[in-house]
């Protein structure tokens, strides 16, 4: 009992159960089956989104073009549709391999440079959002097959949207990776102590890579989603995702320095911020308010998770460990 | 789409014969909006066919890649550098866009703010768009003649940014109190496909049952709020649009959506193309010209706004053409010394 | 600080710490004119007169009084947008809020002038004072947290744009004191601009900061190697919170400096979030050779870094490159000067050594 009380999922877990609570009892319609549909398709993109960038944290490093990856996978999504009428599992595979591609590339250059990721993926941030923009010149593509909108918006189930599907695929076999595969626990242990995972054999570069790859697959998924979701090849996808990128995992108790992840945890965070975003438009509160209650999540959840890390600290301390 | 642009090409041509005189080949014009939007994609296609018609040296679209008055400032200084010499500029901003706009006249080329104004006093020769107020009070006017007395409309609008949002919030609210109803919630900073998706189908899935009108002032907001409808279904509630999105008309035919009040962009490109070259080759501006104002300015130029109902929906590029050809008939004697 | 070295890397930021401070080329006599040549600040100049060769003879109004003009007042926001990014990079740390503390700093003058009706003097320092006290609030949850300052700056940087636009609702003040917005428009000989005037004179006075005074100094050895810093009596802590401090107010002048030239206090200015900032504020100092890893400053490389950018923009632009591929070519730029620092300096390391 007092490991479930402990672990990383039950806070935001128990904070997901009352905010439903309380909203439900104070709006009615928030628990109609459309609101909970549209809920479970932001959710199911975000979860994507904020995986992607977990991963990046787990190996104890960032990645700051998440969101211009999932941009251009999405417009070449919708590109390769409609300009060269490539069947959509085709071009989802196509656009998935470019946010593999991507990825790679990132990790590579983190790996046998040595720079630091930060400015790799600033730099290639601008790259790929640049590529984005020369090929679309803004202009979103507009012809999305009706199979693809209906994915990205229909239920399965009422009120599952069929975007629930991928999102909880990628959230088990992710968890089943990082928890209880050899490359999980690598990945982790890369994260936790670099030097120590050298020492221990482990191939640091290639992990690195790996884990970048990763992270451009799940971001290039999510804007695929997107895609689906808004029923536009939109440019401008990914823009703003790279608060919602960290505030999720370290929400759901993330270290930022690596090697501790919940993908529970993760996902929940997720769907706080979601519940959050939504109650703000239900109950007519400035919407421009999402901004500064998320920087307050990350800011607390910082805090939280570094409160504990020092009061763990502080017992194995005591415990003369 | 190319039709619409072929007849009016034609039909203007024809009034245009006698001023090709005094066409000017050395005439080069820009024409800019704020950012990357679907309204003035006609834009394009009116500057070329003008530069063609009146033999300009050139009419180009240049898009700032971003909707940011930076960005649409450097845009504008190196077109100087690349030796445009005549100005159409959509306002990044109506307050700031005047610094970049007297820069440029004070290089001696005409600028004119094309489908939203500047706020005077500025060295604009004028501008000239749609009413934007008129358009909006008519159009919930139309919206408000099919809904019931005491009716709850949500409105729908652009970005805050953009100069003639401020007017249209106003003219609904003035239509709306005229004719008795009431507008429960505006909307306005969505006129991009990510958040007006959002927050439109944010707030009607929460507050569909309050509503019983929509009205959109903006281009991608109506197109949002069009897709909605035809999602929810039942028809209940009744909306007014903008602009000509293949959506919105499409909506309109299949009758969730009651109609849409059409703007004339290519009117606004092709005319101020014109006027632009006319200015360069000597002609001023009427000291006296009978311009309206409005909220922004005193030297406003209606480019004409058309409501088109489910009648009108194929013929909409009729009626477009018919007041561009009127306007441009009367333009040089109403507005130009030549 | 492990964020942002890789381990392997660690060597590295041990050897910088070595030699704290500007210019190591004064040290070593005989090698000093090589020195020189090699060093950063000189590649730049002949960068920037190797790019207004090439722009001027591929379109000789590129050298017309208009555009360098214009030329000169873009690159006086992107130098000051540089410098505000650089006080924050020699402690080891970043500043993710420069755009956020730029926009609210300058939304806050703008609504001085234009809400109370106050001269702009007033508005100006206003302005830059509140630039000074947002800084001081990421200065001061960093130090005390001890967590890193991208987490914390990616936290603020949010919440200081959320009040910002939830206190303006978004709404730009155009009613600017004339005097200000006329600054922005004025033309010195009809090319330089008093902006690019402003930014020369605050990176002199940085310059001298970080060169001849104590405070500086300090600022710089707590970056380069805060345990020693510590030993020796620096108050680091308090030295991360002024640097903080003066990068929020360096990011308060550049939003200022925008207002004075749009005639406007716009919410959008820096993008959403004032996300718009953050190419550039990194562009200039890792072009001008600040290293990441803290400890070390070179104002003038920044300044040459930001005035490279600002150029090479323009000059994209006017190769009708298309404005929408502009951005690739930077991402690519800042991919190639950081690869190319690294290769210089393994190459002097590898100098030193033999």
């Amino acid at each position: 009992m007092r490991k479930v009380w402990q672990s990383d999922w039950f806070g935001p877990f128990a904070i997901t159960l009352l905010a439903i609570v309380i909203v439900g009892v104070a709006n009615p319609s928030f628990l109609s089956p459309f609101n909970i549909q549209i809920l479970l398709l932001a959710i199911s993109v975000n979860a994507m989104i904020a995986f992607s960038q977990m991963i990046i944290i787990a190996i104890g490093q960032m990645n700051l073009s998440v969101g211009a990856i999932g941009g251009l996978a999405a417009i070449s999504f919708g590109g390769m549709m409609e300009v060269w009428g490539i069947p959509w599992p085709i071009a989802a595979i196509l656009a998935l391999m470019i946010g593999l591609l991507a990825g790679i590339a990132n990790g590579a250059f983190v790996a046998f440079t040595g720079i630091s990721a930060f400015v790799i993926t600033l730099a290639s941030l601008s790259v790929f959002k640049g590529i984005n923009l020369g090929i679309t010149e803004a202009q979103p593509f507009y012809k999305v097959p009706e199979t693809v909108k209906a994915l990205g918006n229909e239920t399965f189930l009422h009120p599952l949207p069929w975007l629930v599907i991928p999102a909880v695929l990628v959230a088990v076999l992710l968890w089943y990776m990082l928890f209880r595969l050899p490359l999980g626990r690598n990945i982790l242990a890369v994260g936790g102590n670099t030097h120590a995972a050298e020492l221990s054999g482990i191939s640091v570069p290639q992990i690195v890579t790996v884990a970048h790859a990763i992270s451009g697959f799940l971001a290039a998924l999510a804007g695929i989603m997107l895609v689906g979701r808004l029923q536009l090849g939109q440019p401008t996808i990914g823009d703003d995702w790279l608060i919602l990128s960290f505030a999720a995992p370290v929400i759901g108790g993330a270290i930022l320095t690596g090697g501790k992840v919940s993908v529970a945890g993760t996902f929940l965070g997720v769907a706080i911020v979601a519940i959050i975003t939504q109650v703000l438009v239900l109950f007519n509160i400035d919407p421009f308010l999402v901004q500064v209650v998320l920087g307050g999540l990350i800011l607390w959840a910082v805090g939280m998770n570094r409160w504990r890390e020092v009061r763990a600290e502080r017992q194995a301390v005591a415990a003369g460990t | 789409m190319i039709g619409y642009r072929c007849l009016i090409a034609a039909g203007v041509a024809l009034a245009a014969v006698p001023s090709l005189a005094l066409a000017d080949e050395s005439t080069r014009v820009a024409l800019v909006p704020g950012g990357p939007h679907p309204y003035f994609a006609a834009w394009e296609q009116a500057g070329a066919d003008a530069a063609a018609e009146f033999g300009l040296g050139a009419a180009d679209y240049k898009v700032p890649q971003k909707w940011e008055l930076g960005l649409q400032n450097q845009m504008l200084e190196s077109l100087v550098t690349q030796g445009y010499n005549a100005f159409l500029v959509f306002p990044g901003d109506p307050v700031g866009t005047v610094a970049i706009a007297d820069e440029l006249a004070d290089t001696g080329a005409p600028v004119m703010a094309l489908a939203g104004c500047l706020k005077d006093p500025s060295n604009a020769v004028f501008c000239m768009g749609t009413d934007t107020g008129n358009s909006a009070y008519l159009g919930t006017k139309e919206l408000l003649a099919v809904l019931g007395e005491g009716a709850k409309i949500a409105h729908f609008t652009g970005f805050l940014v953009d100069p003639n949002t401020q007017l249209r919030i106003d003219a609904v609210e003035q239509a709306a109190t005229e004719g008795g109803a009431e507008v429960i919630q505006v909307i306005a900073d969505i006129d991009a496909p990510e958040p007006a998706e959002e927050k439109i189908n944010a707030y009607l899935a929460a507050h569909a049952d309050d509503v019983d009108g929509i009205i959109t002032t903006a281009w991608v907001p109506a197109v949002v709020a069009s897709n909605a409808l035809r999602k929810i279904g039942d028809k209940r509630i009744q909306m007014v649009g903008i602009d000509h999105d293949e959506v919105v008309l499409g909506a309109i035919k299949d009758g969730f959506v009651h109609g849409t009040m059409l703007q004339n962009p290519y009117g606004q490109g092709y005319i101020g193309s014109f006027a632009a070259d006319k200015l360069r080759s000597g002609c001023t501006v009427k000291a006296d010209a009978l311009f309206k104002s409005n909220a922004l300015t005193e030297k406003f130029i209606d480019s004409g706004t058309v409501f088109a109902g489910v009648d009108d929906v194929d013929n909409y590029v009729a009626s477009m053409q018919s007041i561009t050809e009127e306007l441009f008939g009367t333009f040089e004697a109403t507005y130009l010394d030549c | 600080m492990s964020l942002m070295v890789s381990p392997d890397r660690a060597d590295e930021g041990a050897g910088a710490a070595r030699d704290t401070g500007e210019a190591p080329e004064r040290e070593l006599g005989p090698n000093a004119p090589l020195r020189f040549l090699l060093s950063n600040e000189f590649g730049l100049i002949i960068l920037i007169i190797l790019f207004a060769v090439i722009f001027s003879t591929l379109s000789p109004a590129f050298l017309s009084k208009f555009s360098l003009y214009a030329l000169g007042r873009n690159a006086a926001v992107n130098i000051m947008i540089g410098f505000s990014m650089m006080v924050v990079i020699i402690t080891g740390g970043l500043n993710l809020s420069v755009g956020s503390i730029g926009v609210t700093s300058a939304m806050f003058g703008g609504w001085l002038m234009q809400a109370l009706g106050v001269p702009w003097v007033l508005g100006l320092l206003g302005g830059l004072a509140m630039g000074a006290a947002l800084g001081a609030i990421n200065g001061v949850i960093i130090v005390r947290s001890g967590l890193h300052s991208f987490i914390i700056t990616l936290a603020t940087m949010s919440i200081f744009f959320g009040v910002m636009i939830f206190l303006t609702q978004a709404e730009s003040y155009r009613e600017i004191s004339p005097t200000l917005a006329g600054f922005g428009r004025l033309k010195i000989l009809s090319v330089l601009s008093p902006l690019l005037v402003t930014s020369v004179v605050v990176g002199i006075a940085l310059s001298v900061l970080f060169r001849f005074t104590a405070l500086g100094r300090e600022m710089l050895a707590s970056g380069a190697n805060p345990h020693a810093a510590e030993l020796s009596g620096i108050r680091v802590e308090r030295m991360i919170s002024y640097c903080h401090m003066l990068s929020g107010m360096l990011a308060a002048l550049a939003g200022l400096m925008l207002v004075s030239r749009t005639g406007a206090a716009i919410p959008s200015m820096a993008g959403q979030l004032g996300q718009d900032w953050l190419l550039p504020a990194f562009l200039g100092p890792v072009l001008g050779g600040t290293l990441l890893t803290g400890g070390r400053v070179s104002v003038l490389g920044t300044l040459l870094g930001a005035f490279l950018v600002t150029m090479l923009t323009s000059g994209l632009l006017l190769m009708q490159v298309g404005a929408f591929w502009v951005q690739t070519y930077l991402g690519l730029l800042l991919l190639a000067a950081v690869l190319l620092d690294l290769a210089r300096r393994s190459y002097l390391a590898q100098r030193k050594l033999v």
